[in-house]
């Protein structure tokens, strides 16, 4: 049971932080400060992909190798990413 | 050589036809893949010849200049895809699991469809041929030469469906072996301790799993640009997208097909040596340290576009940094032949050739790696030269491999006259056809008219690359010849060979071993029951197990090591009847069903027969899917086996997390590829000149909080499931279905309305292809609609299965799978709606 409730409070957070983002839009802080709710925006989506990976997908009652396996796509997403876009700044 | 009356049931033996189609067992599909393989280097080496027939002379005619471009492109393409690699595998199937201890690979039937994934891949690049033109482009496939307008015929599309299918064939691949590799090893054998060939191949596959999902993402963003006309990589900063796309796939490659070679060198130096690896842990940590670093090095390979000097300085200095390595592996295989007494027998030549052809090409290579060099040395036969000294040096050491393993494979020995009769012609051949290039090196790449000075060095590679080509038909008569009259062998033919291959029958048996392997008393050794039941499976290496006795399943933590009642159990297992033979039609239909669909798709936009086949070719698949998700087929979790450091986690979920990594890279490419073109394009421009303003953040806001309620759904599944509520199992996942059919309605609303504005800055509609920006909307948001298709068919075949009770209390592994799965893709879509509906 207290399993469930834990799942159900993530739901609510993963709702309210998905809100918060299209409000950061709708608000106009995108057009006053771009790079600051572009900061803010990609954090949220940040620490909902921890929360759903992690409790969602039991990541955190897993062992860690899983998580490295994980993280491991992402770096070299990651890498690809970032030193693909650097390359022509 | 048959070893079918060994398991005593009837799996068709190995003389008949069937057996090859209906076989999931690693060692068939070993053969398979080298004989294929095989087929597929004959193949590449006459499109080399042609070539070399056609560069005997400065701007000769044999070959008019579109049939020389496609003999260059399909020699490069056949060469590094179809032959060397699946060359190599050829091998891991038939070795990997018994030097681990293994009975089979984690999942045999996936197994199996990699390997018709792959034969179907090559025949559907063969058709290409036949289609107005195979692809001209070069193997590297550069942009804009690979979009429509340049590259308009059929077979050119047709050559990229047929890499994406074999993308899948080596993802399928890496999923199975990283699971197996890391689950079914004999108890005892730790990770450290892995044979070198193992070793290898278990670095290898990990790159695989990553590179080629870069290369998957370039290769469906292609396709798609040949299919549905979206824009990528005929617009602003396009080219330079593919190169980094490709090369980021490109790099890794060098080492994916290296690193089985390196192996099959330690292997055999080793062997014929008399002497354990010199420095064996350093040269581990080197191929580690490389394979990390494969992924920092690809820009060497755009010096010469405009990327800034920054990069290229950085990139410079990882290039060179990651000789280093190589060079403690190559001091490392020096010293063995030092300190050992050398056996100078045919696969050992082999592999002594590749040490020294390798070590020209990885110096040769080190001008390519400077920045200032590699202006002049770039688009040369320099380039040409070096990078056939490295992979074909890699073909070298395997060829040496396929020497070195026929005995146990067959059960005889080969001709050893006519196999170093054939390492002399092999290697003054090689050297023939290969160095004469750095002297010709100005000679522009890929193109056959050169300047007249050049046409003596170009003659000899000429008369080089035909004593190659001789030297492979010398190899191939000496083999069929030896597996007819050749003189039979023992278990192990080679004094001082050590791995646990040898410790079996050759050809060994289809179980593999003849007890369960065991490495805990510091060698291989060989349990029966009375001994695991003596045992008490007690755990070992630090570990503890726990185990019921009553149901004969057991828990283990820290050592891996899972009880001797639960091998039992699974020993019963393994001799059900109906799982015995581990025989399926199944994965041969649905790789043929694939092939139809993309022939059928390769041409969809002509018309005619093409549609039908498509259509053919999917409903063909989707009664393979249904086939095998119905069929009665088992492949028992090891209950005693060394897991580390993924115990406890079952092999399915292993699977599927592997899967899950492979698929954040392809996310990663195509999320990449968009933010490359936005930056490319000017990022705040993006907004004012591609959008319109009918596009708004509400449609996704929406399928947010829908895709996050299906994603709680799920999670309330498996809530029921714990508490054996099978309505609550059904009611859940139907909620599930519900909100991601809702999802997809959403889409399609939205879609339907961007398609058809009427605006003046865009009069005809956002499509497809209207802009950048709308093609990377379309195409990225719809690949996460695919999966969520995909997800939506699963639940289409688990929910019915619920209503019988499926998935409760114990029995709930498949839910959590599908939940894995399921919420991967509300993961994405966490990131999608921020970068496409908000910034």
């Amino acid at each position: 049971m207290a399993r469930t409730k834990l799942y159900t409070a993530i739901f609510v957070v993963l709702m309210v932080f998905s809100t918060t983002q299209a409000l950061v839009e709708m608000t106009g802080l995108l057009e006053e400060a771009y790079w600051v709710a572009f900061g803010l925006i990609i954090a949220l989506s940040t620490i909902k992909a921890v929360f759903v990976a992690g409790y969602y997908q039991h990541l955190r009652w897993e062992p860690r190798a899983v998580t490295y396996l994980a993280l491991g796509g992402v770096f070299v997403a990651l890498a690809l990413t970032t030193a693909a876009a650097y390359s022509i700044l | 050589m048959s070893t079918e009356h060994d398991h005593g049931h009837d799996f068709p033996p190995m003389s008949s036809v069937k057996r090859w189609f209906v076989t999931t067992n690693h060692k068939d599909i070993g053969i398979l893949y080298t004989i294929t393989a095989l087929f597929f280097l004959l193949l590449g080496g006459m499109l080399a010849m042609l070539m070399r027939v056609q560069l005997w002379e400065p701007g000769a005619t044999i070959l008019s200049e579109g049939a020389y471009n496609q003999a260059v492109s399909a020699h490069g393409l056949i060469m590094i895809f179809w032959f060397i690699s699946p060359f190599a595998f050829g091998f891991a199937n038939y070795i990997v699991p018994l030097q681990i201890g293994a009975d089979d690979l984690a999942f045999p039937r996936l197994n199996a469809m990699s390997y018709w994934a792959y034969l179907f891949s090559g025949l559907l690049f063969i058709v290409s041929f036949f289609q107005g033109g195979t692809f001209s482009g070069g193997w590297t496939m550069y942009a804009p030469l690979n979009v429509p307008t340049y590259m308009p015929n059929i077979g050119g599309t047709t050559v990229v469906l047929a890499l994406i299918m074999f993308v899948a064939a080596v993802t399928m691949g890496s999923v199975n072996f990283i699971t197996t590799i890391y689950r079914m090893r004999a108890p005892g054998l730790r990770m450290r301790d892995l044979p070198m060939f193992s070793m290898s191949i278990l670095l290898t596959v990990w790159m695989m799993l990553f590179a080629f999902a870069a290369l998957l993402a370039a290769l469906m963003i292609l396709g798609a640009q040949h299919l549905v006309g979206v824009n990528y990589f005929n617009v602003d900063g396009g080219s330079l997208l593919w190169t980094h796309l490709f090369w980021f796939f490109g790099h890794p490659e060098v080492y994916i097909v290296f690193f089985p070679a390196l192996g099959v060198m330690a292997e055999v130096f080793q062997t014929f040596t008399g002497r354990r690896l010199v420095g064996r842990k350093w040269f581990v940590l080197s191929m580690v340290l490389v394979a990390l670093q494969s992924f920092i090095v690809w820009m060497h390979h755009m010096f010469l576009t405009g990327i800034n000097l920054e990069i290229k300085t950085l990139f410079m200095v990882t290039t060179i940094g990651i000789s280093l390595p190589f060079d403690l592996m190559v001091f490392s295989l020096i010293y063995t032949m030092i300190k050992g007494r050398i056996r100078y027998t045919t696969p050992f030549l082999f592999c002594l050739g590749a040490l020294v052809l390798f070590i020209i090409g990885g110096i040769t290579g080190v001008f390519l790696g400077a920045v200032v060099l590699d202006y002049e040395f770039r688009g040369t036969y320099w380039v040409v030269a070096h990078f056939h000294y490295v992979m074909f040096a890699g073909g070298t050491a395997l060829i040496g491999g396929l020497y070195y393993w026929f005995p146990k494979i067959t059960g005889k020995m080969y001709d050893e006259f006519l196999g170093k009769a054939q390492f002399a012609l092999f290697f003054v051949g090689f050297n023939l056809l290969y160095f004469p290039m750095f002297s010709a090196w100005e000679t522009p790449r890929r193109v056959f008219v050169y300047e007249t000075g050049l046409a003596f060095w170009h003659k000899v590679a000429t008369v080089g690359g035909f004593l190659l080509g001789l030297s492979v038909l010398v190899m191939l008569y000496n083999l069929f010849k030896s597996l007819a009259v050749g003189e039979e062998v023992g278990d192990n033919p080679w004094e001082y060979a050590t791995s646990a291959e040898w410790a079996v029958s050759s050809p060994p048996p289809l179980e593999n071993f003849p007890g369960i392997p065991d490495y805990r008393g510091g060698k291989l050794s060989f349990l029966d029951e009375s001994d695991l039941t003596a045992d008490g499976g007690t755990a070992t290496d630090g570990g503890t197990a726990e185990t019921s006795a009553a149901t004969g399943t057991g828990t283990a933590t820290g050592g891996a090591l899972a009880t001797a009642e639960q091998a039992l159990a699974t020993e019963v297992v393994e001799s059900e009847p109906e799982h015995a033979d581990h025989a399926s039609y199944w994965p041969v239909v649905v790789c043929f069903a694939g092939f139809l669909a993309f022939l059928g798709l390769s041409g969809v936009r002509e018309g005619g027969f093409y549609p039908w086949l498509a259509i053919a070719g999917g409903l063909l698949s989707a009664v393979g899917f249904v086939g095998l998700a119905q069929e009665s087929f088992h492949a028992p979790e090891p209950g005693f086996a060394e897991q580390w450091p993924f115990e406890g986690v079952e092999n399915m979920k292993l699977g599927m997390w592997t899967f899950l990594g492979s698929d954040i890279v392809l996310f990663g490419g195509f999320i990449g590829s968009y933010l490359f073109l936005r930056v490319a394009n000017g990022w705040m421009h993006w907004h004012e000149a591609f959008i319109p303003e009918e596009h708004v953040v509400m449609p996704g806001l929406i399928n947010t909080y829908l895709l996050l309620a299906s994603s709680f759904a799920v999670v309330l599944a498996l809530v029921a499931a714990e508490r054996n509520s099978s309505r609550g199992v059904i009611a859940s996942l139907t909620a599930t279905w519900l909100l991601g059919v809702g999802f997809l309605v959403n889409k399609a609303i939205e879609w339907e309305h961007l398609f058809h504005i009427h605006t003046e800055a865009f009069p005809e509609g956002w499509a497809l292809g209207t802009n950048v920006a709308s093609s990377t909307f379309y195409l990225t948001t719809g690949l996460h609609a695919a999966h969520v298709i995909v997800g939506l068919i699963m639940l289409m075949y688990m929910i019915p299965r619920a209503m019988r009770g499926a998935y409760l209390g114990e029995n709930q592994d498949s839910l959590e799978y599908f939940g894995l799965y399921w919420h991967f893709v509300d993961i994405v879509w966490l990131f999608l709606f921020p970068l496409f509906y908000i910034l």
